[in-house]
Protein backbone atom coordinates (compact mmCIF):
# COMPACT_ATOMS: atom_id res chain seq x y z
CA UNK A 1 0.00 0.00 0.00
CA UNK A 2 1.32 3.36 -1.25
CA UNK A 3 -1.37 5.63 1.12
CA UNK A 4 -3.66 4.39 3.82
CA UNK A 5 -5.93 7.00 5.17
CA UNK A 6 -8.36 5.41 8.03
CA UNK A 7 -11.39 7.30 9.39
CA UNK A 8 -9.83 10.69 9.03
CA UNK A 9 -12.11 13.50 10.45
CA UNK A 10 -11.26 17.33 9.94
CA UNK A 11 -13.70 19.94 11.28
CA UNK A 12 -13.92 23.89 9.94
CA UNK A 13 -15.09 25.48 13.10
CA UNK A 14 -18.50 24.08 13.29
CA UNK A 15 -18.70 22.16 10.33
CA UNK A 16 -17.31 18.25 9.24
CA UNK A 17 -15.30 19.08 6.15
CA UNK A 18 -14.39 15.42 6.44
CA UNK A 19 -16.22 12.65 8.32
CA UNK A 20 -15.07 9.13 8.81
CA UNK A 21 -13.16 8.74 5.58
CA UNK A 22 -10.91 5.31 4.87
CA UNK A 23 -8.94 4.73 1.69
CA UNK A 24 -6.33 2.50 0.36
CA UNK A 25 -4.08 3.34 -2.56
CA UNK A 26 -1.77 0.24 -3.89
CA UNK A 27 1.11 0.41 -5.74
CA UNK A 28 0.34 0.93 -9.60
CA UNK A 29 -3.27 2.10 -8.95
CA UNK A 30 -4.89 4.89 -10.48
CA UNK A 31 -7.43 6.28 -7.38
CA UNK A 32 -9.78 8.77 -8.04
CA UNK A 33 -11.40 11.03 -5.58
CA UNK A 34 -14.66 12.52 -7.28
CA UNK A 35 -17.18 14.54 -5.96
CA UNK A 36 -19.42 17.63 -6.54
CA UNK A 37 -17.64 20.97 -5.15
CA UNK A 38 -17.61 21.46 -1.50
CA UNK A 39 -17.50 17.62 -1.13
CA UNK A 40 -14.68 17.47 1.11
CA UNK A 41 -11.96 16.25 -1.58
CA UNK A 42 -9.24 19.29 -1.05
CA UNK A 43 -9.33 18.82 2.69
CA UNK A 44 -9.27 15.27 2.48
CA UNK A 45 -6.06 15.64 0.24
CA UNK A 46 -4.47 18.34 2.30
CA UNK A 47 -4.81 16.38 5.33
CA UNK A 48 -2.85 13.44 3.94
CA UNK A 49 -0.35 15.88 3.04
CA UNK A 50 -0.34 17.40 6.50
CA UNK A 51 -1.23 20.90 5.45
CA UNK A 52 -4.22 20.87 7.71
CA UNK A 53 -4.28 19.14 11.06
CA UNK A 54 -6.48 16.36 11.20
CA UNK A 55 -8.93 15.62 14.18
CA UNK A 56 -8.53 12.54 13.84
CA UNK A 57 -7.84 9.51 11.83
CA UNK A 58 -4.44 7.67 10.61
CA UNK A 59 -2.77 8.04 7.32
CA UNK A 60 0.42 6.51 5.91
CA UNK A 61 2.36 7.18 3.36
CA UNK A 62 4.69 4.73 2.63
CA UNK A 63 7.44 6.52 -0.02
CA UNK A 64 7.89 9.72 -1.74
CA UNK A 65 5.43 11.59 -3.07
CA UNK A 66 5.03 15.09 -5.46
CA UNK A 67 1.92 17.45 -5.01
CA UNK A 68 -0.21 19.01 -7.40
CA UNK A 69 -2.24 21.76 -5.05
CA UNK A 70 -5.65 23.23 -6.09
CA UNK A 71 -4.41 26.70 -6.11
CA UNK A 72 -1.40 26.65 -8.97
CA UNK A 73 0.66 30.12 -7.85
CA UNK A 74 3.88 29.68 -8.41
CA UNK A 75 6.65 32.56 -7.83
CA UNK A 76 5.04 34.84 -10.60
CA UNK A 77 7.83 36.89 -11.55
CA UNK A 78 10.24 34.12 -12.50
CA UNK A 79 10.19 33.04 -15.70
CA UNK A 80 9.22 29.15 -16.38
CA UNK A 81 12.83 28.30 -17.23
CA UNK A 82 14.09 30.16 -13.95
CA UNK A 83 11.49 28.08 -12.19
CA UNK A 84 12.62 24.63 -13.61
CA UNK A 85 16.11 25.68 -12.44
CA UNK A 86 14.85 26.72 -9.30
CA UNK A 87 12.78 22.97 -8.16
CA UNK A 88 15.88 21.33 -9.54
CA UNK A 89 18.38 23.26 -7.31
CA UNK A 90 15.41 22.41 -4.13
CA UNK A 91 14.15 18.83 -4.91
CA UNK A 92 16.66 15.83 -5.45
CA UNK A 93 13.93 13.54 -7.08
CA UNK A 94 13.38 16.47 -9.58
CA UNK A 95 14.72 15.74 -13.12
CA UNK A 96 15.31 19.07 -15.21
CA UNK A 97 15.11 17.48 -18.72
CA UNK A 98 11.94 15.25 -18.01
CA UNK A 99 10.46 19.05 -17.12
CA UNK A 100 11.55 20.56 -20.31
CA UNK A 101 10.39 17.94 -21.98
CA UNK A 102 6.74 17.88 -21.13
CA UNK A 103 7.03 22.10 -20.90
CA UNK A 104 7.71 21.67 -24.59
CA UNK A 105 5.01 19.42 -25.37
CA UNK A 106 2.55 21.44 -24.02
CA UNK A 107 3.81 24.14 -25.77
CA UNK A 108 5.13 26.34 -22.67
CA UNK A 109 6.93 29.08 -23.92
CA UNK A 110 9.93 29.14 -21.17
CA UNK A 111 11.44 32.54 -21.34
CA UNK A 112 7.82 33.85 -20.35
CA UNK A 113 7.17 35.02 -16.99
CA UNK A 114 5.22 32.74 -14.84
CA UNK A 115 2.31 35.59 -14.24
CA UNK A 116 1.80 35.92 -17.96
CA UNK A 117 0.42 32.46 -18.24
CA UNK A 118 -3.30 32.09 -19.12
CA UNK A 119 -5.01 29.71 -16.54
CA UNK A 120 -4.67 26.52 -18.28
CA UNK A 121 -1.09 27.21 -19.23
CA UNK A 122 0.02 27.98 -15.50
CA UNK A 123 -1.58 24.38 -14.89
CA UNK A 124 0.69 22.58 -17.36
CA UNK A 125 3.36 24.34 -16.34
CA UNK A 126 3.02 23.74 -12.91
CA UNK A 127 2.21 19.79 -13.64
CA UNK A 128 5.18 19.46 -15.76
CA UNK A 129 7.24 20.41 -12.65
CA UNK A 130 5.05 17.80 -10.36
CA UNK A 131 5.08 14.79 -13.14
CA UNK A 132 8.81 15.69 -13.51
CA UNK A 133 9.44 14.14 -10.09
CA UNK A 134 10.34 10.64 -9.89
CA UNK A 135 8.25 9.78 -6.88
CA UNK A 136 6.37 6.70 -5.72
CA UNK A 137 2.80 8.28 -5.48
CA UNK A 138 1.52 11.60 -7.20
CA UNK A 139 -1.26 13.32 -5.20
CA UNK A 140 -2.86 15.92 -7.39
CA UNK A 141 -5.96 18.32 -6.78
CA UNK A 142 -7.77 19.39 -9.96
CA UNK A 143 -4.83 18.35 -12.17
CA UNK A 144 -7.05 19.17 -15.28
CA UNK A 145 -8.29 22.79 -14.37
CA UNK A 146 -9.06 25.38 -16.68
CA UNK A 147 -7.59 23.15 -19.48
CA UNK A 148 -8.87 22.69 -23.18
CA UNK A 149 -10.43 19.20 -24.25
CA UNK A 150 -7.34 18.78 -26.02
CA UNK A 151 -4.79 19.18 -23.34
CA UNK A 152 -7.27 17.31 -21.12
CA UNK A 153 -6.72 14.31 -22.74
CA UNK A 154 -3.01 14.89 -22.87
CA UNK A 155 -2.54 15.30 -19.86
CA UNK A 156 -5.16 12.73 -18.75
CA UNK A 157 -3.30 10.46 -21.04
CA UNK A 158 0.32 11.10 -19.03
CA UNK A 159 -1.36 10.30 -15.86
CA UNK A 160 -2.53 7.01 -17.32
CA UNK A 161 0.86 5.83 -18.20
CA UNK A 162 2.14 6.42 -14.41
CA UNK A 163 1.57 3.38 -13.16
CA UNK A 164 3.77 1.46 -16.30
CA UNK A 165 6.81 1.97 -14.11
CA UNK A 166 4.73 0.82 -10.62
CA UNK A 167 4.21 4.16 -9.61
CA UNK A 168 0.58 5.47 -8.36
CA UNK A 169 -1.84 8.12 -8.17
CA UNK A 170 -4.42 9.89 -6.12
CA UNK A 171 -6.02 12.67 -7.75
CA UNK A 172 -9.17 14.28 -7.08
CA UNK A 173 -12.04 15.48 -9.86
CA UNK A 174 -15.55 16.70 -9.78
CA UNK A 175 -15.34 15.83 -13.81
CA UNK A 176 -16.84 12.46 -14.47
CA UNK A 177 -15.43 12.10 -18.13
CA UNK A 178 -11.83 12.63 -16.37
CA UNK A 179 -12.10 10.03 -14.21
CA UNK A 180 -14.05 7.37 -17.09
CA UNK A 181 -10.88 6.72 -18.67
CA UNK A 182 -8.06 6.08 -16.75
CA UNK A 183 -9.60 5.32 -13.49
CA UNK A 184 -8.67 2.38 -11.46
CA UNK A 185 -10.41 2.76 -8.10
CA UNK A 186 -12.80 5.63 -7.54
CA UNK A 187 -14.20 6.66 -4.55
CA UNK A 188 -17.76 8.90 -4.64
CA UNK A 189 -17.48 11.63 -2.06
CA UNK A 190 -20.57 13.77 -0.77
CA UNK A 191 -21.17 15.66 1.88
CA UNK A 192 -17.88 14.63 4.16
CA UNK A 193 -18.13 11.07 3.45
CA UNK A 194 -17.37 8.27 0.80
CA UNK A 195 -20.89 7.09 -0.55
CA UNK A 196 -19.41 4.61 -2.65
CA UNK A 197 -16.04 3.14 -3.67
CA UNK A 198 -15.01 0.42 -5.84
CA UNK A 199 -13.59 -0.24 -9.28
CA UNK A 200 -14.75 1.61 -12.28
CA UNK A 201 -15.97 -1.41 -14.14
CA UNK A 202 -17.57 -3.27 -11.16
CA UNK A 203 -19.21 -0.30 -10.02
CA UNK A 204 -21.13 -0.06 -13.87
CA UNK A 205 -22.25 -4.11 -12.99
CA UNK A 206 -23.12 -3.37 -9.44
CA UNK A 207 -26.20 -0.70 -10.28
CA UNK A 208 -29.19 -0.73 -11.88
CA UNK A 209 -31.71 1.65 -12.89
CA UNK A 210 -35.25 0.70 -11.79
CA UNK A 211 -38.67 2.50 -12.31
CA UNK A 212 -41.53 1.84 -10.07
CA UNK A 213 -44.74 3.58 -9.71
CA UNK A 214 -44.64 6.75 -7.35
CA UNK A 215 -44.35 6.12 -3.30
CA UNK A 216 -42.86 2.76 -3.86
CA UNK A 217 -39.35 2.86 -1.83
CA UNK A 218 -36.80 1.15 -3.13
CA UNK A 219 -33.45 0.99 -0.46
CA UNK A 220 -31.28 3.00 -3.42
CA UNK A 221 -30.95 6.19 -4.41
CA UNK A 222 -33.77 8.44 -6.01
CA UNK A 223 -32.19 9.91 -9.08
CA UNK A 224 -35.54 10.93 -10.88
CA UNK A 225 -39.13 11.62 -10.68
CA UNK A 226 -41.62 11.89 -13.42
CA UNK A 227 -45.42 12.00 -13.22
CA UNK A 228 -45.79 9.05 -12.18
CA UNK A 229 -42.76 6.92 -11.58
CA UNK A 230 -39.60 7.22 -9.08
CA UNK A 231 -36.56 6.39 -10.96
CA UNK A 232 -33.89 4.83 -8.20
CA UNK A 233 -30.17 3.45 -8.94
CA UNK A 234 -30.06 0.85 -6.79
CA UNK A 235 -27.85 -2.28 -6.09
CA UNK A 236 -28.72 -5.48 -8.72
CA UNK A 237 -29.33 -7.75 -5.60
CA UNK A 238 -32.21 -5.13 -4.65
CA UNK A 239 -33.79 -4.29 -8.17
CA UNK A 240 -37.16 -4.13 -8.79
CA UNK A 241 -39.95 -2.60 -11.29
CA UNK A 242 -38.87 -2.23 -14.72
CA UNK A 243 -35.35 -2.11 -14.67
CA UNK A 244 -32.67 -0.39 -17.03
CA UNK A 245 -28.53 -0.32 -16.72
CA UNK A 246 -27.38 2.09 -15.34
CA UNK A 247 -24.28 4.29 -16.79
CA UNK A 248 -21.30 6.11 -15.00
CA UNK A 249 -22.95 8.95 -14.93
CA UNK A 250 -26.26 8.05 -13.57
CA UNK A 251 -25.05 6.33 -10.71
CA UNK A 252 -22.53 9.87 -9.73
CA UNK A 253 -25.83 11.96 -9.70
CA UNK A 254 -28.17 9.44 -8.01
CA UNK A 255 -25.47 8.93 -5.42
CA UNK A 256 -24.74 12.81 -5.07
CA UNK A 257 -28.54 13.84 -5.01
CA UNK A 258 -29.58 10.71 -2.28
CA UNK A 259 -26.83 11.51 0.34
CA UNK A 260 -28.38 13.02 3.42
CA UNK A 261 -26.28 15.31 5.25
CA UNK B 1 4.72 -10.28 -35.96
CA UNK B 2 1.77 -9.09 -33.70
CA UNK B 3 -0.79 -7.38 -35.42
CA UNK B 4 -2.00 -3.73 -34.01
CA UNK B 5 -5.74 -3.91 -32.74
CA UNK B 6 -7.53 -0.87 -33.26
CA UNK B 7 -11.45 -0.18 -31.79
CA UNK B 8 -13.41 1.98 -30.25
CA UNK B 9 -14.19 2.06 -26.41
CA UNK B 10 -16.98 3.83 -25.36
CA UNK B 11 -16.21 5.43 -21.73
CA UNK B 12 -19.27 6.73 -20.87
CA UNK B 13 -21.22 3.13 -21.70
CA UNK B 14 -22.58 1.34 -18.89
CA UNK B 15 -21.20 -2.00 -20.59
CA UNK B 16 -17.54 -2.29 -18.42
CA UNK B 17 -14.83 -1.23 -20.46
CA UNK B 18 -13.07 -4.47 -19.96
CA UNK B 19 -16.03 -6.41 -21.01
CA UNK B 20 -15.97 -4.36 -24.45
CA UNK B 21 -12.36 -5.43 -24.73
CA UNK B 22 -13.18 -9.20 -24.17
CA UNK B 23 -15.99 -9.12 -26.51
CA UNK B 24 -14.55 -7.45 -29.33
CA UNK B 25 -11.63 -10.01 -29.10
CA UNK B 26 -14.09 -12.93 -29.37
CA UNK B 27 -16.06 -11.30 -32.56
CA UNK B 28 -11.97 -10.76 -33.97
CA UNK B 29 -11.47 -14.19 -33.79
CA UNK B 30 -14.62 -15.23 -34.93
CA UNK B 31 -13.97 -13.34 -38.16
CA UNK B 32 -10.36 -15.05 -38.53
CA UNK B 33 -8.74 -11.52 -38.08
CA UNK B 34 -7.05 -12.70 -35.16
CA UNK B 35 -6.01 -16.31 -35.44
CA UNK B 36 -5.39 -19.83 -33.60
CA UNK B 37 -1.45 -19.14 -32.43
CA UNK B 38 -1.30 -15.38 -33.13
CA UNK B 39 0.22 -13.40 -30.64
CA UNK B 40 -2.56 -10.50 -29.18
CA UNK B 41 -0.70 -6.98 -28.86
CA UNK B 42 0.95 -6.52 -25.38
CA UNK B 43 -1.32 -5.56 -22.25
CA UNK B 44 0.64 -1.96 -22.53
CA UNK B 45 0.89 -1.47 -25.88
CA UNK B 46 -3.17 -2.19 -26.20
CA UNK B 47 -3.56 0.07 -23.13
CA UNK B 48 -1.84 2.89 -25.37
CA UNK B 49 -3.29 1.87 -28.57
CA UNK B 50 -6.99 2.24 -26.59
CA UNK B 51 -5.84 4.92 -24.12
CA UNK B 52 -7.07 2.78 -21.16
CA UNK B 53 -5.81 2.00 -18.44
CA UNK B 54 -3.39 -1.17 -18.01
CA UNK B 55 -4.91 -2.82 -15.84
CA UNK B 56 -8.35 -2.94 -17.69
CA UNK B 57 -6.91 -4.54 -20.34
CA UNK B 58 -4.96 -7.05 -18.05
CA UNK B 59 -8.01 -7.88 -16.03
CA UNK B 60 -9.93 -8.41 -19.84
CA UNK B 61 -6.93 -10.74 -21.08
CA UNK B 62 -6.99 -12.86 -17.58
CA UNK B 63 -10.68 -13.43 -17.97
CA UNK B 64 -9.96 -14.36 -21.67
CA UNK B 65 -7.59 -16.56 -20.75
CA UNK B 66 -9.70 -18.76 -17.74
CA UNK B 67 -12.16 -18.80 -20.74
CA UNK B 68 -9.71 -20.87 -22.57
CA UNK B 69 -9.79 -18.13 -25.51
CA UNK B 70 -6.52 -16.40 -24.76
CA UNK B 71 -3.42 -18.38 -23.43
CA UNK B 72 -0.82 -17.05 -21.98
CA UNK B 73 2.75 -17.79 -22.90
CA UNK B 74 5.19 -16.94 -20.30
CA UNK B 75 7.74 -14.14 -20.81
CA UNK B 76 5.85 -13.57 -24.00
CA UNK B 77 2.33 -11.92 -23.80
CA UNK B 78 -1.23 -13.76 -25.04
CA UNK B 79 -1.78 -15.84 -27.85
CA UNK B 80 -4.98 -16.93 -29.26
CA UNK B 81 -5.91 -20.44 -28.68
CA UNK B 82 -9.98 -21.25 -29.37
CA UNK B 83 -12.78 -19.71 -29.08
CA UNK B 84 -15.79 -21.03 -27.26
CA UNK B 85 -17.63 -20.27 -30.31
CA UNK B 86 -20.77 -22.27 -28.43
CA UNK B 87 -20.32 -19.74 -25.59
CA UNK B 88 -20.33 -16.93 -28.00
CA UNK B 89 -23.10 -17.59 -30.13
CA UNK B 90 -25.40 -17.87 -27.59
CA UNK B 91 -24.28 -14.50 -26.02
CA UNK B 92 -25.02 -13.24 -29.41
CA UNK B 93 -28.69 -15.17 -29.88
CA UNK B 94 -29.36 -13.84 -26.38
CA UNK B 95 -29.40 -10.19 -27.60
CA UNK B 96 -31.25 -11.27 -30.61
CA UNK B 97 -33.58 -12.77 -28.70
CA UNK B 98 -34.26 -9.53 -26.21
CA UNK B 99 -34.31 -7.56 -29.59
CA UNK B 100 -36.85 -9.70 -30.92
CA UNK B 101 -38.85 -9.35 -27.70
CA UNK B 102 -39.32 -5.19 -27.71
CA UNK B 103 -39.80 -5.55 -31.03
CA UNK B 104 -42.93 -7.65 -30.23
CA UNK B 105 -43.46 -5.55 -27.47
CA UNK B 106 -44.00 -2.10 -29.79
CA UNK B 107 -46.28 -4.62 -32.00
CA UNK B 108 -44.00 -4.98 -35.09
CA UNK B 109 -45.43 -8.16 -37.16
CA UNK B 110 -43.60 -11.09 -37.53
CA UNK B 111 -43.33 -10.93 -41.54
CA UNK B 112 -42.04 -7.91 -41.12
CA UNK B 113 -39.12 -9.13 -38.84
CA UNK B 114 -39.14 -12.20 -41.64
CA UNK B 115 -38.20 -9.83 -44.32
CA UNK B 116 -35.40 -7.81 -42.72
CA UNK B 117 -34.00 -11.28 -41.58
CA UNK B 118 -34.09 -12.21 -45.62
CA UNK B 119 -32.77 -9.06 -46.72
CA UNK B 120 -29.42 -9.07 -44.02
CA UNK B 121 -28.76 -12.53 -44.86
CA UNK B 122 -28.95 -11.82 -48.65
CA UNK B 123 -26.69 -9.60 -47.74
CA UNK B 124 -23.99 -11.68 -46.95
CA UNK B 125 -24.63 -14.40 -49.94
CA UNK B 126 -23.77 -13.22 -53.39
CA UNK B 127 -25.18 -10.75 -54.97
CA UNK B 128 -27.70 -12.53 -57.54
CA UNK B 129 -29.71 -14.07 -54.34
CA UNK B 130 -29.88 -10.86 -52.64
CA UNK B 131 -30.89 -9.14 -56.37
CA UNK B 132 -33.87 -11.41 -56.71
CA UNK B 133 -34.98 -11.18 -52.66
CA UNK B 134 -34.98 -7.46 -52.99
CA UNK B 135 -37.49 -7.41 -55.90
CA UNK B 136 -39.46 -9.87 -53.47
CA UNK B 137 -39.37 -7.41 -50.56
Amino acid sequence: MVLSVKNLVKSYRNKRAVDGVSFDVGKGQIFSLLGPNGAGKTTTIKCVLGLRKADSGEITINGSYSYLPEQKEMYRYLTVEKMVHTNERISRSFDAKRALDLLEEFQIPLKEKIANLSHGMNTLAYLSLVLAEDVDLYLMDEPTWGLDPLMRNKVLDLIRTIPQNGKSVFYTSHILSEVEKIADIVAIMVKGRIAEMDNLDDLKEKYVACAVPKGQRLSGYLYRSTKDEDIYVVKRSEANGKIQPADFDMIFEALVKGVKA
Amino acid sequence: MVRSVWFKIDFASHVPVYKQIKEKFKLLILTGELKPGDFVPSIRTLADDLKVNVNTVARAYRELAMEGVLEPVRGEGYIVRQLNEEGFIRSNIENFVDAVERCKEVGIGIERLMSLLKEIYGRRDDGSEREELGEEL
